[in-house]
């Protein structure tokens, strides 16, 4: 093992970490905010890496050019999950916390039937765009752009966010709803209209690295599943809510998946990964930046 | 309509367009005769089944219509041995998962009342099935599952035309064996392969064969299929650079293999791969720009419809069903329902006992089949040593067939990036 397959071990692990943690900072919004866990969240990947597929097919352009249209496109459907279904799951009178759980999941398993019969389950892929393909080279070290224009959004996201949830009403709005869901109400805020919000960033969210991963990963129905488990084990490990513990987390994912195939034979790279999930379950079960 | 009736309609919608939905109704009536095919029709291996499907259902049509091809079966309608009864298939989708491979594959044969199960793409499912068939006493026939394990069970109702990856592997190893006394230098290999049996299998007859041929394996990676990325995997290829790199693995983890390759500035030497994933045509469509010089084994080589006509006739019947030219995996798919056709009209029976005898006494010439295969004829152990495969090299965005010289149109390009 030389110095430099270490250093481009780790590098990959960084980047693809910083992917992670922008596809978990979503769900971990969402449960921060309303305590549901949207188990629908792959399949919003997959929506918005179909969303860029389409785009770029009908209009030619390049996915940097369209990005801000997935992630507006996604926005609308994370407001729409929540007002025809989430809603309705929330008024359940009887065990609530399992009428979500099934109402999201049923969500996926529609989203995802639905995209087997209208995309078919062909695997698509973007073609020529002005980063697919192309690499970095420092000195021996491949930084493959389109994963390096990945993890500048991904940063330049999570900023964003830290400054939209302190320094607006929105922000201190959303804030202040995850605190005390009654208390806001008395306050003049309506707490359906946060929610509603809510859901549509963290799509918007999930919609952003959709848009993302579609430069350099292929596109198929199934596509958002083993995504959504790594954001499960990212947010658990960062602490159901935290922003900053995702990103935290999603670095952690990446770069002990990839340092653990150098130990281990690859086919256990998630051995690390789970290993230290649970190590974290058992010493801090509310994640390392929960506030459970 | 209110919102929630909008929803439940959309749930109806993906259910009915799922195929384990509107075929369970039948069963042996009106003359027709219930064949179960198992194959993953959704999941992340869900386009193997599609084309699939359309590979099967080309085969259905060529059996139950009069079609003047050189294939058993095909010249009169239905089958004449039970007078001129025709075949139904009856679809069931196991998502590339055994365990619901055998669900699907007892609820085949107890509610559909199917004489005979063919499938299933996976070899880790094909094994599950088949150990179903076994039980109740029907044939089950692997269309395109290649693990050698399969047919080392003992079991008596088991049935497989097509070469597994010993036979491919073995191939593989000749032409790297002929290449190396035309004077190329081949000293490396690399195995890269799939967690499951499948890959397993593979990667365990080519270590053993390289070995045995004197080959150095300098690198022996198991990756987990359908990985979010492989990057730390493809760094040890690159460190290890072998002389030819032997990859097996299904289409998604292909796509992203070469990918990774390109995004980390590494060209294998060569490349010879256990067909799967190199064989699919999404492959193609994602990466086929950077696969240039690839070989792959193969059962079948759409180069032979020019000498063959009845491959000319075959595959323009699938093309229209498919869009798509028929491949390594389709072909055998075909294949397997004629040969089971062939057998259940020479039995003049439906009961899987009379099946399995006429299956065992199969001999069909090469000729007579759209495969590049000597004949069909099985051994004791239901494998059909005579179905000898080729290695195809895929060059100016088709595949031409380089490998074993009597069949060959083209030489090798060797090395494939010069």
């Amino acid at each position: 093992m030389t110095v430099q397959a270490f250093l481009q071990v780790l590098a990959s692990g960084l980047l693809i970490g910083l992917i992670y943690a922008l596809i978990a900072v979503g769900l971990s919004l969402i449960f921060g905010l309303m305590d549901v866990v949207n188990f629908a969240h792959g399949e919003f990947l997959m929506l918005a890496m179909y969303a860029m597929f389409g785009l770029v097919v009908i209009t030619a352009l390049d996915p940097v050019l369209l990005m801000p249209i997935v992630v507006g496109v996604m926005f609308v459907v994370g407001v729409s999950a929540y007002a025809g279904v989430i809603r309705f799951a929330m008024r359940a009178k009887a065990n609530p916390g399992m009428v979500q759980i099934f109402a999201t999941f049923g969500l996926a398993l529609v989203i995802q039937g639905l995209a087997q019969y209208f995309f078919t389950p062909d695997y698509r892929n973007l073609g020529n765009s002005w980063l697919g393909g192309k690499t970095l080279n420092l000195g021996g070290v491949f930084l493959p752009w389109p994963q390096i224009y990945g993890g500048v959004i991904s940063l330049l996201a999570f900023g964003g966010l830290y400054l939209l949830i302190t320094r607006t009403d929105f922000g201190k709005a959303l804030e202040a709803t995850r605190e005390d869901q009654g208390a806001v109400a008395l306050v003049g805020i309506d707490r359906n209209r946060v929610f509603a919000l809510g859901w549509g960033l963290g799509a918007a969210l999930v919609g952003l690295s959709g848009a993302v991963l579609a430069v350099f990963y292929y596109i198929y129905p199934q596509v958002g599943g083993p995504f959504a488990l790594i954001a499960y084990v990212t947010v658990a490990l960062g602490g159901f809510g935290s922003i900053f513990g995702a990103l935290v987390a999603g670095l952690i994912v990446g770069v002990v998946e990839a340092l653990t195939t150098l130990i281990l034979p690859p086919a256990l790279k998630s051995v690390g990964v789970y290993s230290l999930y649970l190590a974290i379950l058992f010493i801090r079960p509310s994640g390392l930046f929960g506030r459970l | 309509m209110n919102r929630r009736e909008v929803l439940l309609a959309g749930a109806a919608m993906s259910l009915a367009s799922s195929p384990l939905v509107g075929t369970r109704a039948f069963a042996q009536a009106g003359g027709e005769i219930a064949i179960g095919v198992i194959w993953p029709l959704s999941g992340p291996s869900a386009q193997i089944g599609v084309d699939a499907k359309h590979a099967l259902e080309t085969a259905a049509e060529i059996v139950n219509g009069s079609f003047d091809i050189d294939l058993p079966t095909a010249k009169n309608a239905g089958l004449a041995g039970l007078g001129n009864a025709k075949i139904k298939l009856i679809f069931a989708d196991h998502q590339g998962d055994p365990q619901k491979g055998r669900a699907e594959a007892e609820r085949l044969i107890t509610q559909d009342k199917v004489v005979a199960i063919v499938g299933a793409f996976h070899s880790s499912v094909s094994a599950t099935v088949s150990a179903s068939c076994e039980r109740y006493g029907i044939p089950y026939l692997a269309a395109d599952s290649s693990s050698p394990s399969l047919h080392r069970r003992n079991l008596k109702f088991f049935f497989r035309a097509a070469a597994h990856d010993e036979m491919f592997s073995a191939g593989m190893f000749d032409f790297l064996d002929a290449q190396k006394k035309a004077g190329q230098k081949i000293e490396s290999v690399a195995l890269f392969y799939e967690d499951t049996i499948f890959g397993t299998d593979s990667s365990n007859v080519q270590r053993k064969l390289a070995t045995d041929r004197g080959y150095k394996v300098v690198a022996d990676i198991k990756y987990r299929s359908n990985s979010p990325s492989l990057t730390a995997e493809v760094q040890q290829l690159k460190s290890a650079n072998p002389d030819v790199l032997l990859p097996s693995g299904y289409t998604t983890d292909s796509i992203l293999l070469i990918k990774t390759m390109e995004e980390l500035g590494y060209k294998p030497k060569n490349l010879v791969a256990q067909a799967a994933g190199f064989a699919d045509k999404a492959t193609f469509d994602a990466v086929g720009d950077k696969l240039g010089g690839l070989i792959s084994r193969a059962s079948f080589s759409i180069d032979m419809a020019a000498k063959r006509p009845s491959i000319q006739t075959v595959n323009e019947l699938f093309k229209k069903r498919a869009n798509r030219d028929l491949n390594d995996n389709t072909s055998r798919q075909f294949t397997s329902i004629l040969i089971l056709a062939d057998a259940i009209d020479r039995a003049k029976s439906t009961d899987g006992e009379k099946i399995r005898a006429a299956l065992a006494a199969t001999d069909t010439p090469g000729d007579k089949t759209i495969m590049p295969w000597k004949r069909i004829k099985f051994g004791a152990d239901g494998q059909n040593p005579d179905a000898d495969p080729v290695l195809i090299q895929y060059i100016g965005g088709k595949f031409v067939t380089i490998y074993p010289e009597n069949v060959a149109v083209a030489k090798a390009k060797w090395p494939m990036n010069g």
